[in-house]
């Protein structure tokens, strides 16, 4: 029984994507069974839509923003912490972590708000600008679980060698968390991807690739959806997956020295 | 015109917030010896050899090395390098290149960092280990990498921060033959910081005891050991014996001191003491004579003698220690282990006594 339930747990959560993924390759116009045949023509005709190739640029531009911006602010914010103490650290902490609990309409609505009363036209950078909040959260704390087992005594060491502040951040705390950095800059990347909630307020005229297929959604049922969705589904995927295994990767890395040093 | 000292610390004073660790301290460090730092944890010792090291600012007072003021330059800038507790190898590189860490940064040619690396390697043995990875050395290993990597930049001082403990029993003992070897090699002057007195006895020139912040006395290992000056010396420095009681009689030669229901007599040693006032005698556990007072035998009248019980006997392969219960303190009682194989029972009534000079008078 428990194996039943499982795999009609399983079924509930993929079958939506499977179902689309399948339907994305469909040879006719039916987005029904029976399934009658393979085609890319979907795939075709998407690339053909000069509102799908819009979308998709501002959101890979304003996912490559937001990742570069997020990725300054959030490691800043990351080694900062790390080097606070007791009460201090644990306010600032929870202060960097907090926003991940507001909801996006709210967050949406208040930079509505604030852009307007500052006087910003609403476009690609105010959509990066809010991206930027909304990312810098999951950023710090990915960041922040790897420095926690950054060794403070090896930037000591290097500057004991002879290393200037700066010398001892390239040659030794950049090499160490860098691939974490990487790791966390594509998590913020996909993040940003895939927004849509803050996104509708803040976008103005702009139209980013979740908006355009909820438009596209909203004129007709197309089979041309199934494809747009499949594409971006994919580049998601595929960006966490490997921003995962990075993040996995460090994690390891030092966990195990840690324990080699537990032994000694 | 040079001062004899190469480090030299003039009333440093260290303070985090409303806690001052370190008190004034006027300290000189000479050229070529080992100084160890001895004290328990938070006594300042670590604080003290950083301020050196330049990783914490002085709050008052100045350092100096080699003659120049540095107390207000970063570490980078000292010529001094450290050796870390727990090593701070750096993980993303091999031995090799930890090595050559600061010599690269003085921008040495290739070649001749090539060289100067391997000599090193070959200074603490490791001749074949420079392309291996830090995770793939033993702590033993590491440990010398370390070195390695803080002595080949020839340091005027090299500072040790408790180097050894998180090595086990076995390598410690190795390792310090192996840095008594190297600094005699090299000649570098070495400050050592540790709270095993066992560790800063075996490997010290001087030792420095620092109690509170404060330095408590400072002196060769054996002088420490033969000449506490302190209750605290005397007790952090091996076992010993500690008998209070109040001063009886005093003149230029000697001071008496009732102990329990005897008189002790102590050589007069500069120390100044008042009538009635109370006193610590240290005595060293083998500079007790000890011996079995006979069934129905009356406790003979001592001066500079104890009588009492053996409680308990533990044998240490060539020496035995004895606790024998007096009225008024159970005290050590140790002996090399005697070739008959004689030995005191338990429950045994002994006489301990000791001669004059074997006793150190302390006031505080």
């Amino acid at each position: 029984m428990l194996r039943f339930y499982v795999w009609l747990y399983v079924a509930f959560l993929y079958a939506p994507i499977a179902i689309i993924t399948l339907f994305s390759f469909h040879s006719s116009a039916s987005l029904t069974f029976p399934f009658e045949g393979v085609s890319l023509r979907w795939y075709a005709k998407i690339f053909s839509d000069t509102t799908f190739l819009n979308s998709l640029t501002n959101s890979l531009i304003v996912g490559a923003s937001t990742a570069a911006v997020t990725t300054v602010l959030g490691s800043l914010t990351a080694l900062g912490l790390a080097r606070l103490k007791g009460r201090i650290q644990t306010v600032f902490g929870l202060l960097a972590f907090g926003p991940v609990a507001l909801p996006g309409l709210f967050l949406g609505i208040a930079l509505v708000m604030l852009f307007s009363q500052v006087g910003l036209q609403r476009s690609l950078v105010t959509v990066t600008i809010a991206h930027v909040l909304f990312t810098l959260p999951f950023f710090i704390e990915a960041v922040r679980s790897r420095i926690e087992y950054f060794d403070l005594s090896l930037e000591e060491a290097a500057r004991d060698l002879g290393a200037t502040p700066l010398q001892s951040f390239r040659l030794v705390t950049l090499p160490i968390i860098g691939p974490t950095i990487g790791g966390a800059a594509i998590l913020s990347f996909a993040l940003s991807f895939d927004e849509f909630i803050i996104t509708v307020f803040v976008s103005g005229n702009e139209t980013t690739l979740p908006l355009t297929i909820w438009s596209m959604m909203r004129r007709a049922v197309s089979p041309d959806i199934n494809a747009a969705s499949v594409i971006s589904l994919g580049l998601s995927i595929g960006l966490i997956l490997i921003g995962g295994l990075l993040v996995w990767y460090q994690r390891r890395l030092a966990l195990s020295a840690r324990a080699k040093d537990l032994e000694t | 015109m040079s001062t004899p000292n190469i480090v030299e610390l003039y009333g440093v004073t260290k303070a985090f917030g409303a806690l001052t660790v370190l008190h004034d301290i006027d300290l000189g460090i000479r050229e070529g010896e080992i100084l160890t730092l001895l004290g328990p944890s938070g006594c300042g010792k670590t604080t003290l050899m950083r301020i050196i090291a330049g990783f914490e600012a002085t709050t008052h007072g100045r350092v100096t090395i080699k003659g120049s003021d540095v107390s207000y330059l970063p570490p980078d800038k000292r010529p001094v390098n450290m050796v870390f507790q727990r090593y701070a190898l750096f993980p993303h590189l091999d031995v090799f290149d930890n090595v050559a860490f600061g010599l690269r940064l003085k921008k040495w040619p290739k070649e001749r960092v090539r060289e100067a690396v391997q000599h090193m390697l070959h200074l603490v043995q490791l001749d074949d280990y420079g392309s291996r990875w830090i995770h793939e050395l033993s702590g033993g290993q590491a440990q010398r990498v370390a070195l390695a990597r803080a002595l080949v930049n020839a340091p005027s001082v090299l500072l040790l921060d408790e180097p050894l403990a998180a090595l086990d029993l076995k390598i410690r003992h190795h390792m310090l033959a192996e840095l008594k070897r190297i600094h005699q090699e090299t000649g570098t002057t070495f400050i050592y910081v540790t709270h095993d007195q066992d560790e800063a006895t075996i490997l010290s020139d001087r030792i420095v005891l620092m109690n509170k912040g404060c330095i408590e006395q400072i002196g060769t290992p054996e002088e420490m050991y033969a000449h506490p000056g302190s209750l605290f010396c005397a007790r952090f420095l091996g076992e010993t014996n500690i008998l209070s009681g109040a001063v009886s009689a005093t003149d230029s030669e000697a001071t008496f001191v009732n102990v329990g229901p005897g008189t002790a007599k102590v050589p007069a040693n500069g120390t100044a003491v008042l009538l009635g006032q109370s006193v610590s005698l240290a005595i060293r556990p083998e500079a007790l004579q000890v011996a079995r007072i006979g069934a129905g035998e009356a406790a003979p009248e001592g001066v500079n003698a104890l009588e009492g019980v053996v409680d308990d006997v533990v044998f240490m392969g060539s020496r035995v220690v004895y606790s024998i219960r007096t009225p008024i303190e159970t005290i050590k009682y140790q002996e090399t282990r005697s070739l008959d194989g004689s030995m005191l029972a338990r429950g045994e009534r002994v006489r301990a006594s000791w001669r004059p000079e074997a006793a150190v008078l302390l006031t505080r």
